[in-house]
């Protein structure tokens, strides 16, 4: 890679894998190896770059090579580690113990789902991405989206349900953020 | 306490540990990689190719009519047909519509959709879980009057549902049940029957077929439910996969996966046999059963067993070098392989249709940029369905094997994947609504 290419990844790097770090942490739980992931998934766009800057799409590749790198990780993993005491740095800054319950309690949650589900309500609710772009981030069809989604969102229902959380709720689409 | 998603996760992830950057060790790794992949050879590719086609539409839009010639895209063996050579289907000659359904905004929630038509010719309607009802409800609908007959609640949830066999007396659909704690990737395939005559909901499970991904199965000729168990999956080349421009893996000429094919009773649970059987696509036909050595890559040769007498021939489908198989489907004595074969200069794609007989005779191949393809419907006749995604030739396009017309149905695509089973002499297919928002599905039937 050119040394004006290079500096323009990193520079691209910097600048979007603290976003990508808050996705990676959503779905695997854990900074540590969401940090990991990020690395992983940008050491991948750095393969790609040259070619992928032209075009524009360094965003979306960058957040399917995360995704990517956690579903690949989570393949090798022997046995699904859930995460059994709470995270200090979840609760940093806050004093509002219901929150920080909600936050834990989802934390828990999504855990507790297989992570092709995971990466969908991640994808869907956190990147706010559409079916179609869900889709391709994650290798699969729409209908296995919506399929995987309608499931972990019932899961995710049911697990708050019969938590002394409270309901859970969807609101209406929004914008991305990217 | 009300817990709203969206604002949950981003609270969840608001506020996280420091931990600085390392650029340095990113850049490190990122060089030995592109210095292993150059040595590399360049092609197979682990990423499933149905990918490729959506993500190079995401990230590309759609391109102007691309001349494949020019791109240097190699012509297939045989009669070929480009998109450009369909004429255009006329409604009540070549085709009537039997019913058209539109979910106006499919991006923001899951909505209504055909799925099938019933061998005695209702519409198998599904409304699908949404943020009011998180629950499928299943009706046979009246296509001349809309009129529904809502199915009672069905034993268990239906998630993944795939419709297997729409009969007169009986509707099987293939399902999946997950056990444990959810952590797990595959699961255990059920079949949900619904007897017509009597209404009532049966489940079958068999305890001695090996756990799937998916619930993929279908009906043989003989009354047993067919199934592939994941064997073989191809891998990336060494240091990962060629890039295109825009981003995507070029994974033309993966190297496929395979599976082992097993079969079950539908009345007993215990009946169940490995039929010894490595394939990667799987059909049948009245007389045949017909498969690929792999799938979602280099198809390998194409076997075809004759279900009287047990007699097996194989051939090489003479696919293109690069052809990845991407789907499969056979009727009467033609096999149909949809294939995406590879990028070629400023993004054009060799994306085909190749229809063979039975014997391995090239009958023809439907070639151009950004399209694919596969058997609409089998019986007589069968129907060979293609979508395009190329500005000016966007729209669905139905080659009839039975008079090998080729005809243009429809000026838009959605985005989405919609439709389900088709009997013979009928085909449908979805065109873009609401400003690409929604999409209207199309059920007709065919006219001789």
């Amino acid at each position: 890679m050119k040394p004006a290419d290079e500096m323009a990844f990193v520079e691209f790097a910097q600048s979007t894998q603290p976003r990508l770090r808050r996705a990676a942490y959503l779905l695997c739980g854990d900074w540590d190896r969401a940090a990991d992931h990020v690395q992983e998934g940008l050491i991948r766009v750095y393969v790609a770059w040259p070619k992928m800057r032209r075009s524009g799409g360094e965003h979306a590749y960058a957040r399917k090579a995360v995704v990517s790198a956690f579903l690949d990780s989570a393949r090798k993993r022997s046995s699904t580690e859930y995460a059994t005491e709470a995270d200090a740095s979840v609760a940093t800054g806050e004093d509002v113990a219901e929150a920080v319950t909600a936050r834990r309690a989802l934390v828990v949650a999504l855990e507790k789902l297989p992570p092709r589900q995971r990466a969908c309500v991640v994808l869907r609710y956190f990147e706010d991405l559409d079916v179609a772009a869900t889709a391709a981030a994650l290798g699969c069809s729409q209908g296995t989206v919506k399929s995987q989604t309608s499931r972990a969102l019932d899961s995710l229902r049911s697990m708050f349900d019969e938590s002394p959380t409270g309901e859970l709720v969807i609101l209406n689409e929004g914008t991305s953020s990217w | 306490m009300v817990n709203e998603l969206r604002s949950l996760l981003n609270e969840t992830s608001d506020n996280p540990p420091y931990a600085a950057f390392d650029a340095a060790a990113v850049l490190r790794s990122g060089r030995s990689r592109v210095r292993r992949r150059r040595a590399a050879v360049i092609g197979a590719t682990g990423l499933a190719a149905t990918v490729v086609v959506g993500s190079t539409l995401a990230l590309d839009g759609f391109r102007s009519p691309p001349d494949l010639a020019s791109a240097g895209v190699p012509t297939p063996a045989g009669t070929v047909l480009r998109l450009a050579d369909a004429t255009p289907a006329v409604e009540g000659d070549d085709y009537r519509v039997l019913t058209t359904y539109t979910n106006e905004d499919l991006d923001s929630d899951n909505g209504q959709y055909l799925d099938g038509l019933t061998d005695d010719g209702l519409v198998l309607f599904r409304d699908a879980p949404d943020a009011q009802d998180r629950t499928n409800r299943l009706a046979l609908m009246d296509p001349a009057t809309g009129e529904k007959d809502w199915l009672p609640a069905p034993p268990e949830s239906l998630e993944q549902i795939r419709p297997v066999d729409l009969g007169t007396d009986r509707l099987l659909w293939s399902t999946m049940h997950y056990e444990g704690d959810g952590g797990e990737l595959r699961g255990d395939l059920r079949l949900l029957t619904f007897d017509r005559q009597s209404r009532e909901w049966s489940t079958m499970s068999w305890p001695g077929l090996p756990r799937l991904e998916f619930p993929s199965a279908q009906l043989g000729p003989d009354g047993r439910l067919y199934v592939g168990v994941p064997a073989t999956q191809g891998k990336p080349p060494p240091g990962g996969w060629p890039i295109q421009p825009g981003g995507d893996a070029e994974d033309a000429d993966a190297q496929g996966d395979s599976h082992d094919l097993w079969s079950v009773s539908l009345t007993d649970p215990d009946d169940v046999r490995d039929e010894g059987v490595r394939f990667g696509d799987l059909a049948f036909t009245d007389e045949s059963m017909v498969w690929t050595d792999r799938t979602n890559g280099d198809s390998g040769l194409v076997h075809v067993r004759d279900l009287a007498t047990g007699e097996e021939t194989e051939f090489d489908p003479q696919s293109g070098e690069k052809c990845n198989l991407l789907a499969f489907g056979a009727t009467d004595d033609r096999i149909v392989l949809g294939q995406y074969c590879g990028t070629y200069e400023d993004g054009v794609r060799d994306d085909r249709v190749q229809v063979l007989s039975t014997t391995g005779e090239q009958v023809v191949t439907i070639q151009d940029s950004d399209i694919d393809g596969s058997l609409g419907s089998g019986g007589e006749p069968g129907l060979v369905r293609v979508r395009a995604f190329q500005r000016g030739s966007e729209g669905y396009y139905v080659y009839d094997l039975s008079d090998d017309s080729f005809v243009r149905v429809s000026e838009s695509v959605s985005k989405w994947e919609l439709g389900g089973a088709a009997p013979a002499g009928h085909v449908m297919w979805d065109t873009s609504a609401n400003r690409g928002n929604g999409a209207t599905q199309v059920l007709a039937e065919w006219q001789d």
